[in-house]
């Protein structure tokens, strides 16, 4: 009994440890490649495959290549970090040097190619307040339109850069427009602006309302992000009086034809761009749109056939 | 005329208090009643919510898609055919196989090792270290199932990836029905352990004294005499088990790949259970996607009371011996 207990936990202390240990035989191209993708309801998934021209395989799994695994953002980068044969896509202001950023069409995925318009694969932040006549009062009003008018200024810019995406072109600063908005002037600290929509934008948005609130009269910023869906439902949507109403919601996709709200309270923020990643050992280091496409389709379905 | 007075006589009973501690007794016994009410017909809220949600695709036609096919919804094997909000081909056949499939394994990992802990706790281990041990093994079962998950897609993924190289597999990043397996294995191990634990200490020290008098020795009696009297006890620790295994979601569909096609039988290939579709974009989506995870939702209550009137007619007929 003892003798047998004791060959069975060496056999299993000897399995984990070589699991553990490295077995490297460097990387080899004749493997499969394992394709990475966030889910069908996806605003990343939508904005990858809109990029690649794969507009199709947007909401439809089936066209994609056989034995694909669906994770979110954080899943696929960290993936990457293990799986030397996956190809994922993130947002831009995920990557880092851990995982491997692929050059998109040759141009290096970096914030600067993004402003210069030379890299292709990005998306729109988006977003949308309530309608004009549908705030409980003025002061709400007045802060969110004041909100509204920072994300464009210079300082807003700043804030939207430091979070990795790249915000629209701005000339003046917080301090050139604040005159407009008197409201900031009060003491707004029992105030609450609620915020949801695209949790794409949550880190953005949160970082934005860090830096506005003391410029506001100390108004209370509550965060609850849940999806681009949410950020026009519950502004104007079929949310907007529920308990989970917002003031201010987010889209890290284009407004859908039925998310049309009222004229001027809708608009852009920020470009934010998608990024295709491999392991660091992964000898790709360019794609093209179509070569993303064939392997998203399984067309490609080993990594020699697109370094060939 | 006689059935009236008699009503009558009884209500006027069931009113009647003799003294002050009586009606403090009838207004105490209210209260509870009050209290089993409240919480029994939240679970027909529920079900009844569920139900109703869950039904909508198959009796609308869903903005012009048509009905879902029931027949087709409970045995396909993909999860979706073509775009979503577009299509109302929905089947969640292969993931009830995928389900049971990783409930099963689980507790077939878990449930010797739970048992055996269990012993060890009850029956073997000094008494201080046994105070430690369940501590130890309550904290676990209080562990939320996102830290599960975390530590699964952290490091059971990455360990599983190694193994499956080691097999000359390259499986998908480690996303897989072993990863999956052994994630649901070490969230159920202390619910499992925690109730055999009660069982086996319930178990008449008469029993075991009989036994150890008849010359047995003390593994004899710990085996044959001890695990079977409470063997009635460790099968409702293995039906908890299995309810926490089908019922996970969060950490399921950090580590298993989400698969939307199957059944996925081999190890190292990725799975999805019925609540990780579920969970799966749930926030992002509308219309027929949306409500299709009701039904989905439905079909997960079915499988868990079939599974556990299963597991109880099975401990039934495994019948008991006289536990305290």
């Amino acid at each position: 009994m003892k003798k047998l207990a004791l060959l069975a936990l060496s056999a299993l202390a000897v399995f984990g440890l070589s699991a553990c240990g490295s077995t490297e035989e460097g990387w080899d191209a004749s493997s499969t490649i394992t394709v990475y993708t966030r889910d069908t309801s996806s605003g990343t998934r939508a904005g990858f495959m809109g990029g690649i021209d794969f507009d199709d395989a947007a909401e439809d799994d089936s066209l994609l290549v056989d034995g694909f695994v669906i994770k979110d953002n954080t899943g696929i980068f960290t993936s990457m970090k293990t799986d030397e044969y996956g190809i994922g896509y993130i947002s831009l202001a995920t990557l880092d040097e851990t995982v491997k950023g692929l050059f998109f069409d040759g141009v290096e995925p970096t914030v600067a190619n993004v402003i210069n318009d030379t890299y292709g694969l990005k998306r729109p932040f988006n977003y949308v307040t309530r309608a004009m006549d549908d705030y409980a009062n003025d002061t709400e009003k007045d802060i969110s339109m004041a909100f509204v008018a920072f994300m464009a200024t210079t300082d807003g810019a700043d804030i939207i850069t430091n979070q990795g995406a790249v915000p629209l072109e701005s000339t003046e600063t917080w301090d050139d427009i604040k005159a407009d908005y008197p409201v900031c002037e009060q003491d707004n600290s029992a105030v609450t602006i609620k915020f949801g929509g695209s949790d794409s934008i949550e880190k953005i948005a949160k970082a934005l309302t860090e830096e506005f609130a003391p410029k506001c009269g100390d108004f209370v910023p509550e965060h609850d992000h849940t999806g681009s869906s949410d950020g026009f439902k519950r502004t104007q949507g079929s949310e907007k009086d529920g308990d989970n109403y917002k003031h201010i919601g987010f889209a890290s996709r284009p407004f859908k034809a039925e998310e049309a709200g009222e004229t001027g309270t809708q608009g852009q923020l920020a470009w934010d761009a998608i990024v295709a990643i491999v392991h660091l050992d992964n000898e790709v280091s360019n794609v093209t749109a179509e070569d993303l496409k064939k392997i998203y389709s399984g067309e490609y379905t080993t990594w020699d056939e697109l370094l060939d | 005329m006689e059935y009236i007075k008699n009503l009558k006589d009884k209500l006027k009973d069931a009113f009647h208090f003799n003294s002050k501690k009586e009606r403090t007794d009838a207004v105490v016994r209210g209260f509870f009643l009050l209290a089993t009410v409240l919480s029994a017909s939240f679970i027909i809220v529920i079900v009844f919510f569920i139900a109703l949600e869950g039904m909508i695709p198959f009796v609308t036609d869903n903005d012009g898609l048509g009905r879902v096919d029931l027949v087709r919804f409970l045995t396909g094997t993909t999860w979706l055919e073509g775009t979503a909000f577009q299509s109302n081909l929905y089947a969640v056949g292969f993931i009830i196989v995928n389900t049971l499939y990783i409930a099963f394994l689980s507790l077939l990992l878990s449930m010797p090792i739970g048992v055996l802990t269990a012993l060890f706790i009850a029956k073997i281990a000094p008494k201080r270290i046994a105070e430690v041990l369940r501590t130890v093994v309550e904290l676990l079962a209080a562990i939320p199932s996102i830290v599960y998950g975390l530590f699964g897609s952290g490091l059971i993924i990455v360990f599983v990836y190694n193994f499956a190289k080691l097999f000359g597999v390259q499986s998908k990043g480690g996303n897989s029905v072993l990863a999956t397996v052994l994630v649901l294995s070490l969230m159920i191990l202390p619910t499992i352990t925690a109730l055999s634990e009660v069982a086996i200490r319930s178990v008449g020290k008469d029993i075991e004294h009989g036994s150890l008098a008849l010359g047995a020795t003390r593994t004899q009696t710990n085996f044959k005499v001890v695990l079977t009297s409470a063997k009635s006890g460790i099968f409702t620790a293995a039906i908890l088990g299995v309810g926490r295994a089908l019922g996970e979601a969060t950490a399921v569909s950090l580590v298993a790949g989400n698969a939307r096609s199957g059944p996925s039988l081999g190890f190292f290939q990725t799975t999805s259970t019925l609540t990780s579709t579920m969970l799966q974009g749930l926030k992002e989506t509308i219309g027929i996607d949306y409500d299709i995870r009701f039904s989905v939702g439905i079909v997960l209550m079915i499988v868990i009371l079939i599974t556990n009137m299963t597991l109880n007619f099975i401990k039934r007929k495994v019948g008991n011996v006289d536990v305290k």
